[in-house]
């Protein structure tokens, strides 16, 4: 899974190359940037708490799961996000997908080909613990 | 919530049903001469159907064989009709809600969006319980809900504000209006524990 990802940036001359040396990306990189930026958007979040991801729960402070196969400077991203309730999935989706593989091109260099999303969960904005507040 | 299986019984029944009735015709015509009028070849009512010897039409191996197939395949479609009585739920596989698989799939389990549903239906005044189950595809969805709520409950208020909130919001989440909806309601005596829930505004009486 330590493969070695992609080469940033533009590569302009073999012989400058080794003198200049190399940036190497590992694939974690990738993977944290791609959860970084699906966390970013208001309507995602992930899971947080648990043990060994036992117990975790849905939270919109939290960074979604993502990862990532790397083939040469090709990525195929994989996220697993829980989604504000209720959005149009589609849409809500579609936007997600289109940021992360802007943004992780743009920081990387790395062109993401796919970005598979797995909804997990789905939660209404004013999470309520459905108890009687004492006043 | 479970299906049963009410289609493949009419189906079976209808086909015993036409199979018994040819048969039941069959015998009435030969009791009452009509078909050996029709046809010689057809022995006379009250003489024995088979004339040759039933030990040596039964007696090869193959003929011994030939019988023991067929009764295993009639026993075996008899057990699968049986089995096919038990109710089962038959959820949805996993919603595919892409446009284009070339930039990237996305899923999302049928049972998300029950949980989602169920959470928001448990806040409904006078809901005890509930559960959510979705079948069909997410371009045609079924939802089927079962519903606890306590005594006190308006179930007027209850339809029209699942009508109004809770059906509409799958809608939305879905993009697509629901194809068939159900609703199952149980009246219980247990209190609503998380029903409506009293958001306070910070004033504090002492």
């Amino acid at each position: 899974m330590n493969a070695p990802a992609a080469h940033a940036g533009s590569l302009p001359d073999a012989g400058d190359l080794d003198s200049r040396g190399r940036t190497v990306l590992d694939q974690k990189v990738v993977e944290k940037i791609a959860s970084q930026v699906a966390g970013e958007e208001s309507f995602a979040g992930g899971a947080s708490g648990g043990f060994l991801g036992i117990g975790a729960h849905a939270d919109f402070a939290a960074r979604p799961q993502a990862s990532v196969e790397l083939a040469g400077n090709i990525a195929a991203l994989r996220v697993e996000v829980g989604l504000l309730y209720p959005v149009p999935l589609r849409q809500a989706t579609e936007q997600l997908r289109r940021r992360i593989s802007e943004r992780v091109t743009a920081l990387t260099g790395v062109q993401v080909r796919q970005v598979d999303i797995t909804v997990s969960w789905l939660k209404p904005a004013a999470e309520s613990t459905g108890r009687r507040r004492l006043l | 919530m479970r299906q049963h299986a009410g289609a493949l019984n009419r189906t079976w029944l209808a086909i015993l049903g036409v199979l018994a009735l040819a048969g039941g015709v069959l015998i009435l015509l030969i009791a009452s001469g009509t078909l050996q009028t029709m046809s010689s070849a057809i022995a006379p009512a009250g003489s024995p159907v088979l004339t040759m010897d039933l030990h040596a039409a039964f007696g090869p191996a193959y003929a011994t064989a030939i019988v023991l197939v067929a009764g295993l395949i009639i026993g075996g479609l008899g057990l699968w009709w049986i089995l096919a009585q038990i109710p089962r739920k038959n959820p949805a596989g996993k919603y595919r809600l892409h446009r284009d698989p070339a930039s990237g799939t996305t899923l999302c389990d049928p049972s998300v969006l029950a949980s989602a549903v169920e959470h928001q239906v448990n806040t409904l005044p006078g809901v005890v319980g509930s559960s959510a189950l979705l079948r069909g595809s997410a371009t045609e969805p079924d939802l089927t809900m079962k519903i606890t709520v306590n005594n006190r409950a308006d179930i007027q208020d209850l339809l029209h504000r699942i009508n109004t909130g809770v059906l509409p919001d799958l809608s939305t989440a879905l993009e697509t209006p629901m194809r068939r909806t159900g609703i199952q309601i149980e009246v219980s005596s247990r209190n609503a524990n998380s029903g409506t829930t009293v958001e306070s505004t910070g004033t504090v009486i002492y």
